[in-house]
C-alpha cells in the first residue's frame, strides 16, 4: 500500500489528480450547500452535483475543451504545442454542418470529411513544427490566421443545424440512449453514466492501445531528447508527426461533440481553447517534453472545468446568503483565473514533493554504491 | 566542439537559398529593414495612392506604438525569457487611461505614474514567477494577463468609459509639418534609453550574457535572476507607457484592445533577428521588425481583401518569414 | 572488418576531422587514443550516425556502407555507448534499455513481461544494482554509464563502440565491464574503445589508433607501443620527465593564508576536505575524475553550499550565498568546461573578455564602447590570443583561444583568489604553456592560485603543492620532494604510501 502510494507521488499525473480531486470536493460541497439553501437540506440536495441532468450538462458542454486539452498534452509530450487547436475545432464544426447542408450528402459523410479536415490541419501544422522545424509557438500561432480564415471562407456567419436524431443520443445518458423510460426500471441506475462519458472512455481507451506499443515509449524519448532518441534509432520527426496526427483526432471528435452539443455551426469559437488548453495541461502536471501522460491532460482539463463550474456556484451561495450580494460575471471571471493562477503555483509545491520523492530513491542507492565500494 | 552547432554548412554554400539564409542570419536588422521596403514598395505599385503623408504618417505613428512594448519583448527575449503579458498590460493602462481622463487635461502625471507601478508590478510578478519560482514563461505570463484583464472588466464593467485628454491625444496624433506625427516624441525619450540600458550598461551586457549562457553568467558574478527579474519588470513598464500612447491614439480604448500586441511585439523581436534561445538580439533590428509587422497589415489593408482572405494570407507570410528566420537545428550535424 | 578512410568533418570553420581512418579487425579491441578535442568522439558520432562527414568511405567486411541515422548504424550491427550519454532520464531503466528495439507480442504490444525478464538479466549480467522500474534519473552517474554500456551490449551489436564509458565508473564496475569485453571478443565482436586512461588501453585493447588535431597520426598493435610513445604521439613532443618545478617551502608559516577549508562536505561527493592556500601559491589538486575536485572549488566560490565545516577567505570566516558574492570579494573563476561555463558563444570576442568586468560596478552607469574595445584590445595583445576581429562572436576561436581569452578575462580583474577547474581540458599544447607561464607570472605577483588538473603531468609542472583527493577525503598533500608523478599516481589510485605526507595538518 505504502509502495503503492510511493509509486504514485513519483508519477506526473499525481500534481493534477491532487488538484483536481481538491476542486471537485469543494465543487461537490458548495453546489450541495447552495441548493440545500434554496431547496431544503436532503440527501439529494446535497449531492446536486451527482443529478443526472447536472452531470449530462457538464460532460457534454466540456467534453470538447478536455479531448483537447489531452491533444495538447501528447503534443507537449513530444515537445511540441498546437496554440490553433481552438479555431480547429471550429474548422470540425462548420465542416460538419457545411457539407451535409451545401451537398446534400448524409449528416455522417460530413462528419467523415471533418475528421479528413482535423488530420489535415494537423500534418499541416506538424509540418510547421517538426518537418520545417519552425517555433511551434509561432507556427501554430500564425496558423490561427489561416484556420480562422478558412472557418470563414466555408461558413460566413453562425448557421445551420444538426437532426435531432444525432445530438439527442449525445446529450442523453446511457439509460435514454437505451431508450429511457421503455427502458426496465432496474436500469435506471445508469442515468447516471453520461453518453459524453462514454465518448472520453472510448477516445481513452483508444488512446492506451496506441500507447502500449512501442509509440508510446518513442513519444518519451523523442520529447526529452531529439539527439538520444535518434541514436537509438528512433526517427524523431516521423514520431512527431505521429503525435499531431494522434492529436487531429482527439481534435475532430472534440470537433463533432461541440457540433452535437450546440447543434449548429460556428466558424469563430472555442478560439481561447488553444491557449486555455496549454494552461490546463501544464497544471496537469505537464512538463515541456518527455515528462507527463494524458491523464494530467484529463485532470488538467477537468480542474478548470471544475473551477469555472465551482465559482459560479460560489457566487450563488453568496448571493444566497447574504441577500443583497449580487456581482457580475467580470468577478466571476476574475476569481477562477486567480485560482487558476493559484493552481499553477501549486504544481511548484507539488513538483518540489516529486523532486524530494526521487531524490530518496538516489540517497538509497548512495548507501548501496558506498556498500560496493568498501 | 562537436557539439557546437554552426549556422551553415560550407558544402552547400554554393546554393542561393542557404547564401541568403546566412545573409538574413548575419544581418537581420538590415534583412528586417530590406523586407519593410519591399513590402511598402509593392504596396505602393498595387495603389500608387497609398503614398501620401497621412498614410506615412499612419505609419510611422503605429511602427513608435509597436516599437516600445517590442522594445521590453526584446530584453526579456535576450533574458531567455518570453512575456506575453504585454498585450495585456497595454490595454489595462489603455483602459485606465481614458477611464482616469475622462476627456480632461492635468491628469497626465497621475495617469502616467499609475501606469508604470502597474506595468512594473505585473512585470515583477512575471519574473518572479518565471524566474525564481520557474515556471514556464510562456504559461505563466499568460495566465497573469489573463487576471489583468479581468481586471480591466472590474473596472468598466465593460463599458467603453471616459477619453483620452486632448491636449495628450494631441502630443501623439497631431502632426509636424504635416506629415511626421508627434509621437515621435516619444520615441526620442524611450528609443535612447533602451538603446543605452542595452548597450551602454552592464545591465544589458549582463542580460546578454545570462541569455546566452546562464550557468557561466552566474560562475562569473552575474546575479542571474536578479538581472532576468529586471528585464520583465522593464518589459511590463514599457508595455504600460505603450498602453498610455495607444489611448491617446484611439481616443477611446475597450477592454482587451491592444491584446493582439502581445504576439505582435514578439513576432516583430523574432523578425528583428532576437532569437528564442537568448543571448542574441539587437533593439534596431526590433524596431525594424515593428515596421515590417505594421507596413504588413498596411499592405494587407491596401489589398482590401475580405476578411477571411486577409487571415490566410496574413498566416501564409508569417509563416515565409518564420522559415527565412528562425528554423531549429537538425538533430543530425 | 570495419574500415573508416578519409572522413572530413567541418562545423562551420571548425575542421574536427581531416582525413581522419580507422580499422579495426574482427574480433579485436581497438584502443582511439587523442587529447581532448582531437577528433576521438567525432568519429565516433560519425559511425553511430549522429554526425554526417563531408567526405570519406565507411566499409564493413569490405563492403560500402552508408550511416546516415541511428536506424542505419543499428542495421549495420552497429551500438554505441557515448561519452555523454544517450540515456532518457524520465524513463524507465527498462524503457531506456529496449528503446528503439522494443520487444512485442504479436498483436504489436509492448511485451512487459519478456522485456522485464530479459532486462533484469542483462542486469545481472553487468551487476547493476537497480530495478528496471526506476526512473533514470535517480540513478548514480555511474550507475548510469554501467547502463549506457549495457544499453548497447544488448542490441548483440557486430561492431561495440565505446566512447569514454570508464570516466565515471568504479575499480570494481570497471572490473566487470572489461570481464564482459572479453566475453564479447572471444564471440567475434569487435570493439572500439575510447579512453583517457592509458592502463587501460595496455589491459584490454589489441590495437591502437591515436588521433592528434583532427587527423590520424599512426596506429598499430599496442604491444609496439610504449607509454611514452603514445603520448608522443598524441601530443607532438615527448614526455620530459623529471622537469617538475622545486619550490621552497621553507618560509611558508610567514605566509598569509588567503583561502583555509576546513572539513568541508558537499553531498554527495565531498566528505571532508580540509585545505590551505597561501599568498602567492599555486595549490594543485590531483585525484581521478569524480573525486570531487570541481565541488570544493566551487564550494570556496560560493557556487555550491557545503553541508558542513566552515571556509576562511582572506583570514575572515565567509558564506558566499552565490559566485557573485564571491567574485566581489575578489574571487576569480575559470573552468575547463568552456561551452558550459565559460564561454558566451553568439556574443563577440570583446564582450567575452569583458565579461568579468561586466559583472562588477554599478549595473547603471555608463559604460563607453571605447572601454570595452580598449580593455579587449590590451588582453588580446598581452596574453597573445589570435583572433579575426574583437567583433567576431567568441565561437569563432579555436578552444585554446578560448581558453586564453577567458584566463585573460580573469587576470585581468587582477583577484585575490583565481579558481581553475581543469582549465586545460581539450586545449594545445602551445596554449597551455602560454597559460601556464600566465598563471606563475600572476602567482609571483602575489595572486594565489588553485588549479585542479586531470593531467598529472600538467600538475607537477605548474602546482607548488598538490592535495590529492580520492573518495571526497584528502588523500595525500604533495609538496617538495615528495611532489613526484609516483606519489601522485598512487595517492590518485588511493593507495597509502609511506612517501605521502599524511593528509590532515
Amino acid at each position: 500500500m505504502r509502495e503503492s502510494l510511493r509509486r504514485f507521488r513519483r508519477k506526473p499525473a499525481f500534481t493534477g489528480c491532487i488538484l483536481f480531486l481538491v476542486v471537485l470536493v469543494l465543487n461537490i460541497v458548495i453546489q450541495g450547500w447552495s441548493a440545500c439553501l434554496s431547496g431544503g437540506v436532503t440527501i439529494g440536495n446535497m449531492l446536486s452535483f451527482f443529478q443526472p441532468t447536472a452531470l449530462k450538462s457538464i460532460f457534454m458542454t466540456n467534453l470538447p475543451f478536455i479531448l483537447v486539452t489531452v491533444g495538447q498534452a501528447l503534443l507537449l509530450l513530444v515537445g511540441q504545442m498546437d496554440v490553433s487547436i481552438g479555431v480547429q475545432i471550429a474548422l470540425v464544426n462548420v465542416v460538419c454542418i457545411m457539407v451535409p447542408q451545401e451537398w446534400g450528402t448524409p449528416v455522417w459523410v460530413g462528419w467523415l470529411v471533418a475528421m479528413l479536415a482535423a488530420f489535415g490541419i494537423s500534418a499541416l501544422c506538424g509540418a510547421c513544427c517538426a518537418v520545417l522545424r519552425l517555433p511551434a509557438l509561432l507556427a501554430s500561432y500564425a496558423l490561427t490566421y489561416l484556420v480562422k480564415g478558412i472557418n470563414v471562407l466555408i461558413m460566413d456567419v453562425p448557421q445551420g443545424s444538426v437532426p435531432k436524431t444525432y445530438w439527442k443520443p449525445y446529450q442523453s445518458s446511457l439509460y435514454g440512449l437505451i431508450g429511457g423510460k421503455d427502458a426496465p426500471a432496474f436500469l435506471k441506475f445508469l442515468d447516471y453514466i453520461p453518453v459524453a462519458a462514454l465518448v472520453l472512455a472510448a477516445v481513452l481507451l483508444i488512446w492506451l492501445f496506441i500507447s502500449k506499443r512501442p509509440f508510446g515509449k518513442h513519444i518519451y524519448a523523442v520529447g526529452t531528447s531529439q539527439r538520444n532518441a535518434f541514436a537509438a534509432g528512433i526517427s524523431p520527426v516521423k514520431v512527431q508527426m505521429k503525435a499531431f496526427l494522434i492529436k487531429g483526432f482527439f481534435v475532430g471528435v472534440a470537433g463533432i461533440c461541440l457540433t452535437l452539443m450546440s447543434a449548429s455551426g460556428n466558424p469563430l469559437q472555442c478560439e481561447e481553447y488553444g491557449i486555455k488548453s496549454l494552461s490546463a495541461a501544464i497544471i496537469g502536471g505537464m512538463g515541456w517534453g518527455g515528462w507527463g501522460s494524458l491523464s494530467c491532460g484529463v485532470f488538467g482539463g477537468g480542474f478548470l472545468v471544475l473551477i469555472q463550474n465551482t465559482v459560479y456556484y460560489f457566487f450563488t451561495l453568496l448571493s444566497k446568503i447574504f441577500t443583497g450580494f449580487s456581482v457580475t460575471s467580470y468577478w466571476q471571471n476574475f476569481v477562477s483565473d486567480i485560482i487558476i493562477f493559484g493552481g499553477l503555483l501549486m504544481t511548484i509545491v507539488t513538483a518540489k514533493e516529486q523532486r524530494k520523492t526521487l531524490q530518496q530513491g538516489l540517497k538509497a542507492q548512495f548507501k548501496r554504491g558506498e556498500k560496493n565500494v568498501q | 566542439m562537436s557539439n557546437k552547432t554552426m549556422t551553415f554548412n560550407p558544402n552547400a554554400n554554393k546554393d542561393i537559398f542557404s547564401k541568403i539564409n546566412l545573409f538574413v542570419q548575419t544581418h537581420t536588422a538590415l534583412m528586417a529593414l530590406i523586407i519593410a521596403v519591399v513590402l511598402y514598395v509593392v504596396t505602393i505599385i498595387i495603389n500608387p495612392r497609398g503614398l501620401n503623408t497621412v498614410a506615412i504618417g499612419n505609419i510611422i505613428l503605429l511602427t513608435i506604438i509597436l516599437s516600445i512594448p517590442a522594445a521590453g519583448q526584446t530584453m526579456v527575449l535576450i533574458g531567455g525569457g518570453m512575456d506575453f503579458s504585454v498585450g495585456a498590460v497595454m490595454s489595462s493602462t489603455a483602459v485606465l487611461t481614458t477611464y482616469t481622463m475622462r476627456g480632461e487635461n492635468g491628469h497626465f502625471i497621475t495617469v502616467l505614474l499609475l501606469s508604470l507601478v502597474i506595468g512594473a508590478a505585473v512585470g515583477l510578478l512575471n519574473g518572479v514567477c518565471c524566474v525564481k519560482i520557474g515556471l514556464p514563461a510562456m504559461i505563466v505570463t499568460m495566465a497573469i494577463s489573463n487576471i489583468v484583464t479581468r481586471m480591466q472588466y472590474i473596472l468598466t464593467q465593460g463599458i467603453l468609459s471616459g477619453k483620452a485628454s486632448p491636449l495628450f491625444s494631441a502630443s501623439v496624433k497631431s502632426k509636424i509639418f504635416g506629415v511626421i506625427p508627434m509621437i515621435v516624441i516619444y520615441a526620442i525619450i524611450v528609443w535612447p534609453i533602451v538603446f543605452y540600458l542595452l548597450k551602454r550598461s552592464r545591465f544589458g551586457k549582463q542580460l546578454y550574457m545570462v541569455g546566452n549562457n546562464s550557468g557561466a553568467a552566474r560562475l562569473n558574478g552575474v546575479r542571474v535572476t536578479k538581472i532576468q527579474i529586471m528585464s520583465y519588470v522593464f518589459s511590463g513598464m514599457l508595455a504600460a507607457f505603450a498602453g498610455m500612447l495607444g489611448a491617446a491614439y484611439m481616443s477611446t480604448a475597450r477592454c482587451q484592445i491592444f491584446d493582439d500586441y502581445a504576439y505582435m511585439s514578439l513576432i516583430a523581436v523574432i523578425i528583428g533577428g532576437t532569437t528564442f534561445a537568448g543571448g542574441s538580439g539587437t533593439y534596431e533590428g526590433s524596431i525594424a521588425g515593428s515596421l515590417v509587422m505594421v507596413l504588413l497589415s498596411n499592405l494587407l489593408t491596401t489589398l482590401n481583401p475580405t476578411q477571411p482572405v486577409r487571415n490566410v494570407l496574413n498566416a501564409a507570410i508569417l509563416i515565409l518569414l518564420l522559415v527565412l528566420y528562425n528554423r531549429g537545428k537538425a538533430v543530425r550535424q | 572488418m570495419l574500415e573508416m578512410k578519409g572522413i572530413d568533418k567541418r562545423f562551420g570553420a571548425v575542421v574536427a576531422l581531416n582525413k581522419a581512418s580507422l580499422t579495426v579487425q574482427d574480433g579485436q579491441i581497438a584502443a582511439l587514443a587523442g587529447s581532448n578535442g582531437s577528433g576521438k568522439s567525432t568519429m565516433v558520432k560519425v559511425l553511430a550516425g549522429l554526425v554526417a562527414p563531408n567526405a570519406g568511405e565507411i566499409f564493413i567486411d569490405g563492403e560500402k556502407k552508408i550511416i546516415h541515422s541511428g536506424t542505419d548504424a543499428a542495421r549495420e550491427n552497429i551500438a554505441t555507448a557515448f561519452q555523454d550519454l544517450s540515456l532518457i532520464p524520465t524513463m524507465s531503466v527498462k524503457d531506456n534499455i529496449l528503446l528503439g528495439c522494443e520487444i512485442c507480442t504479436k498483436s504489436g504490444m509492448v511485451d512487459e513481461k519478456t522485456s522485464r525478464k530479459q532486462v533484469q538479466e542483462l542486469l545481472d549480467r553487468f551487476h547493476i544494482d537497480c530495478d528496471p522500474d526506476d526512473y533514470v534519473q535517480t540513478l548514480m552517474p555511474s550507475t548510469q554509464s554501467m547502463l549506457e554500456v549495457a544499453k548497447a551490449v544488448f542490441r548483440k551489436p557486430k561492431i561495440l563502440l565505446l566512447d569514454e564509458v570508464t570516466a565515471s565508473l568504479h575499480y570494481d564496475e570497471i572490473e566487470t565491464l572489461f570481464g564482459i569485453m572479453r566475453e564479447l571478443k572471444a564471440e567475434g565482436i569487435s570493439m572500439v574503445y575510447v579512453t583517457h586512461r592509458m592502463n587501460e588501453i595496455f589491459e584490454i585493447c589489441d590495437t591502437i589508433t591515436i588521433m592528434r588535431s583532427s587527423e590520424t597520426v599512426i596506429s598499430g598493435q599496442v604491444s609496439e607501443f610504449t607509454l611514452d610513445d603514445i603520448i608522443y604521439y598524441m601530443t607532438g613532443s615527448r614526455p620530459k620527465h623529471a622537469k617538475a618545478k622545486e619550490s621552497d617551502l621553507s618560509h611558508l608559516d610567514d605566509r598569509e593564508v588567503v583561502v583555509n577549508v576546513k572539513d568541508i562536505s558537499v553531498y554527495p561527493k565531498v566528505k571532508d576536505i580540509s585545505m590551505k592556500a597561501y599568498k602567492g601559491e599555486i595549490v594543485g589538486i590531483g585525484g581521478l575524475e569524480g573525486q570531487g575536485q570541481p565541488e570544493v572549488i566551487r564550494a570556496i566560490l560560493g557556487a555550491v553550499k557545503p553541508q558542513s565545516g566552515s571556509i576562511e577567505f582572506m583570514g575572515k570566516p565567509v558564506k558566499f550565498k552565490d559566485p557573485a558574492a564571491g567574485v566581489k570579494a575578489g574571487i576569480g573563476f575559470i573552468s575547463g568546461d568552456r561551452n558550459k561555463e565559460a564561454i558566451f558563444d553568439v556574443r563577440t570576442i570583446a564582450e567575452n573578455i569583458f565579461a568579468g568586468n561586466s559583472a562588477k560596478e554599478s549595473l547603471f552607469a555608463y559604460l563607453s564602447a571605447r572601454k570595452v574595445r580598449q580593455f579587449s584590445e590590451d588582453a588580446v595583445k598581452k596574453y597573445n590570443i589570435k583572433i579575426g576581429k574583437l567583433k567576431d562572436p567568441a565561437s569563432s576561436l579555436s578552444g585554446g583561444n578560448q581558453q586564453k581569452l577567458v584566463v585573460a578575462r580573469w587576470i585581468a580583474m587582477n583577484p585575490n583568489l583565481l579558481l581553475l577547474d581543469d582549465p586545460t581540458k581539450g586545449v594545445d599544447i602551445h596554449s597551455r604553456q602560454e597559460i601556464h607561464e600566465i598563471l606563475r607570472e600572476c602567482a609571483a605577483n602575489g595572486m594565489t592560485i588553485i588549479i585542479s588538473a586531470s593531467d598529472t603531468e600538467e600538475l607537477l609542472n605548474i602546482s607548488d603543492r598538490i592535495y590529492v583527493f580520492y573518495e571526497g577525503k584528502v588523500a595525500a598533500e604533495l609538496a617538495g620532494e615528495t611532489k613526484t608523478a609516483e606519489h601522485l599516481v598512487s595517492a590518485m589510485m588511493g593507495v597509502q604510501e609511506s612517501g605521502g605526507k599524511e593528509a590532515a595538518e
